[in-house]
């Protein structure tokens, strides 16, 4: 680095920090008559989503829905009277820095609300950086447990999505054995760890637990062992890629007629990656699929393309949970007449408010809400039951 | 038993097919001294070449000349911009590799976005062998590839290219003395390098996920073969993806993917300390 870049670097980290603190200051002075003094104004909302990354697969759509729903809540007289203006971070960073970007957006860009769809390592970051000071809607289907200050959490968890659609299809189909199998982190440890209370309590038996690094590509001595251990069912827990590769591999030595598959994260990208040839017997249970014969679905679907194009980015769970999540905002927002932590708190719970994937009830900072259990014929997902209005427990400590 | 001739066909598959990802990144890196980052991506490449085919309604064998026009035309290209202005100079290379890397992969991803493609099995069914149960395609991806390394082995014995390209190899400047034109020798084993990665990656397309980011994944696993194989031979291939993916296999089989993936990085840390040169070393 030159000298001269280097004093430029050190201006520039001044001027940052002096920005900063005239933002704070001016952050305090205001604190208080802020929401309604500045009625009319722009509203800056901050939509985290990974951009990059592993996860940036979901980045196009995602950035699309919220586009959307931002313009449908304008189209509708804004939130608190303000027109929103989505400003995109990315989220498909280590959580570091991810929290530093998020950051800029809060202090440098005035975002007044945040809205994240992406892992639980980002979503622990944020948590830190914004300190109960910023109201947060966290979007994805997650582990459960959380029940953070002004954190509103519109994912289904393990709980809504695995257990009743688990029970339903072993019955169904007279499942005993289930093999376990996901990438090593906390979303696939959390999500088995109920599972398998709900396998004992039908009276099943788990022959086989595994946890995969990302880097494995190769899958083959897992699937001998499901082989060997005769398992009538195995519940995916792989992201991405991995779920990929590990289906492919999976139907290729003839697995497939035989063994029925469940994940929570199996979307309409991966079976597309699947392949129509691979995807027999997959099962996925969400709160969302492009193809959900509901009104409000078609209808978010149509004017989606209508938006974007036919051949946009697919919609899946996760892209269509920004909707959700903004929609979310909008709802608790108005219910609690302004944009602070605490008024928001208080009145989150009883929310009520429409979204393609169906009516929605904030409990526990949670939804209720309906879940599909789909099946995959060929690369599309048919809805073969719908369990409605899933409760999300309660994470909040009394 | 069963788990046991498992466990062989997985061992030989797994070790055939990395013999087959590091084929060209070890002739691009032996012969030439090139660390060729890009390498993946011109197996990514290869891959896509079967989709575009498979999505145009074409035949399966209509991806084999496809790959090789594009790794052909990309990799001259490659060569005649960038690499034969930084030969002996491996630290360029590298850089600039990597910056290729990434601008096919940004390439790739505009043409086709970041979404999953999937190939189609070419013979997809299972079948019984030695009282288990198959894939079928992945034991012809076997036998193709042997036949590969036969013929490539006698080729390189025996012809007058192969000799020629001994010779540069050895002596550079002697060889151009004696009147090989050692540029050209250079730019034809830097296209057929990454052609051959063109050809694995077109190859294995039915089998693995196909999106713009897999190359990632085969420079990584062709790194560790070339340590401990070591560069330059035939031989070196073959016994390290024995040596990377039976390892892999085995460790697996017994504990699980979290070890099996450890003893391969164990391995790589203990050639690279005690056997930098790897167990075939032409040095």
């Amino acid at each position: 680095m030159q000298l001269s870049e280097k004093m430029e670097g050190k201006m520039k980290r001044r001027d940052f920090i002096k920005s900063s603190l005239t933002t704070l200051a001016a952050t305090a002075a205001l604190q208080g008559v802020a929401s309604r003094a500045i009625a009319g104004s722009i509203l800056k909302i901050g939509v985290m989503i990974p951009l990059s990354g592993p996860a940036g697969l979901f980045g196009p759509a995602s950035k699309n829905v919220s586009q959307m729903a931002a313009d449908d809540i304008n189209a509708a007289g804004g939130i608190l009277g303000r027109q929103v203006e989505i400003v995109f971070g990315d989220a498909g960073l280590p959580p570091a820095e991810a929290a530093q970007t998020a950051l800029r957006l809060w202090r440098g860009e005035g975002c007044e609300a945040f809205i994240g769809m992406h892992d639980s390592g980002v979503r622990g970051a944020l948590i830190n950086v914004f300190k109960e000071q910023v109201p947060y809607v966290y979007c994805p289907n997650y582990e459960g447990g959380e029940c953070a200050n002004g954190v509103y959490y519109v994912g289904e968890t393990p709980a809504q999505s695995v257990v009743p659609t688990m029970t339903w299809l072993s019955k169904e189909k007279n499942l005993k054995k289930f093999y376990l199998i996901g990438n090593d982190y906390n979303w696939p440890r959390d999500t088995n760890a109920i599972a398998k209370n709900t396998i004992a309590d039908m009276g099943g038996e788990v022959v086989g637990e595994e946890y995969m690094p990302f880097t494995v590509d190769n899958f083959d001595s897992s699937l001998a062992k499901i082989k060997a251990t005769g398992a009538d069912m195995v519940l995916i827990t792989l992201v991405g890629g991995a779920s990929v590769s590990f289906n492919r591999a999976f139907a290729s030595f003839g697995l497939a007629d035989s063994v029925m598959r469940l994940g929570t994260l199996i979307d309409e990208n991966t079976l597309m990656g699947i392949g129509a040839e691979n995807s027999k017997n997959i099962f996925s249970a969400a709160s969302y699929f492009a193809n959900i014969e509901t009104d409000d679905a078609k209808a978010f679907a149509k004017s989606y393309s209508a938006k974007f194009g036919s051949d946009a980015a697919i919609l899946n769970a996760l892209s269509t949970s920004c909707y959700d999540g903004l929609t979310a905002l909008d709802a608790i927002a108005e219910r609690a007449g302004g944009l602070s932590v605490k008024e928001m708190d208080l009145v989150a719970d009883g929310t009520a408010f429409g979204s393609p994937r169906g009516d929605a009830v904030m409990k526990n900072r949670h939804l209720t809400l309906d879940i599909y259990l789909a099946e995959a014929i060929g690369t599309n997902f048919e809805i073969v039951k719908t369990f409605s209005k899933q409760e999300p427990g309660n994470f909040c400590k009394a | 038993m069963e788990a046991l001739v498992t466990f062989v066909l997985n061992f030989i598959y797994s070790s055939a097919t990395l013999a087959l990802i590091v084929l060209g990144l070890a002739m691009v890196f032996g012969l030439l001294g090139v660390m060729n980052m890009a390498h993946g991506e011109f197996v990514m490449l290869g891959a896509y070449s079967a989709y575009v085919v498979q999505y145009m309604g074409l035949s399966f064998l209509w991806a084999v000349p496809t790959s090789i026009v594009v790794c052909v035309t990309v990799g001259w290209l490659m060569e005649w911009a960038i690499i034969r202005h930084l030969y002996k100079r491996p630290f360029d290379t590298l850089l600039a590799t990597w910056g290729v890397a990434i601008l096919i992969r940004k390439g790739v991803e505009v043409i086709f976005t970041r979404e999953y493609k999937s190939v189609d099995q070419v013979m997809p069914g299972t079948i019984d062998i030695i009282g288990i149960t198959y894939p079928s395609y992945r034991l012809v991806l076997v036998a193709i590839i042997i036949c590969l390394f036969i013929a490539l082995f006698t080729w390189y014995q025996k012809s007058k290219t192969g000799l020629r390209v001994k010779a540069m190899v050895q002596n550079p400047e002697l060889a151009s003395a004696v009147g090989i034109d050692t540029a050209r020798l250079s730019t034809v084993t830097f296209i057929i390098g990454v052609s051959f990665a063109g050809l694995a990656g077109v190859l294995l397309a039915p089998l693995v996920r196909v999106e713009p980011y897999i190359g990632l994944d085969y420079l990584l696993s062709s790194f560790f073969i070339l340590i401990v194989g070591g560069l330059g031979t035939l031989e070196g291939i073959l016994i390290g993806s024995a040596v990377i993916g039976g390892s892999d296999a085995l460790i697996s089989t017994i504990f699980d993917k979290t070890a099996g993936y450890l003893s391969v990085l164990f391995i790589s840390i203990l050639f690279l300390w005690l056997r930098p040169d790897g167990i075939f070393s032409r040095r």
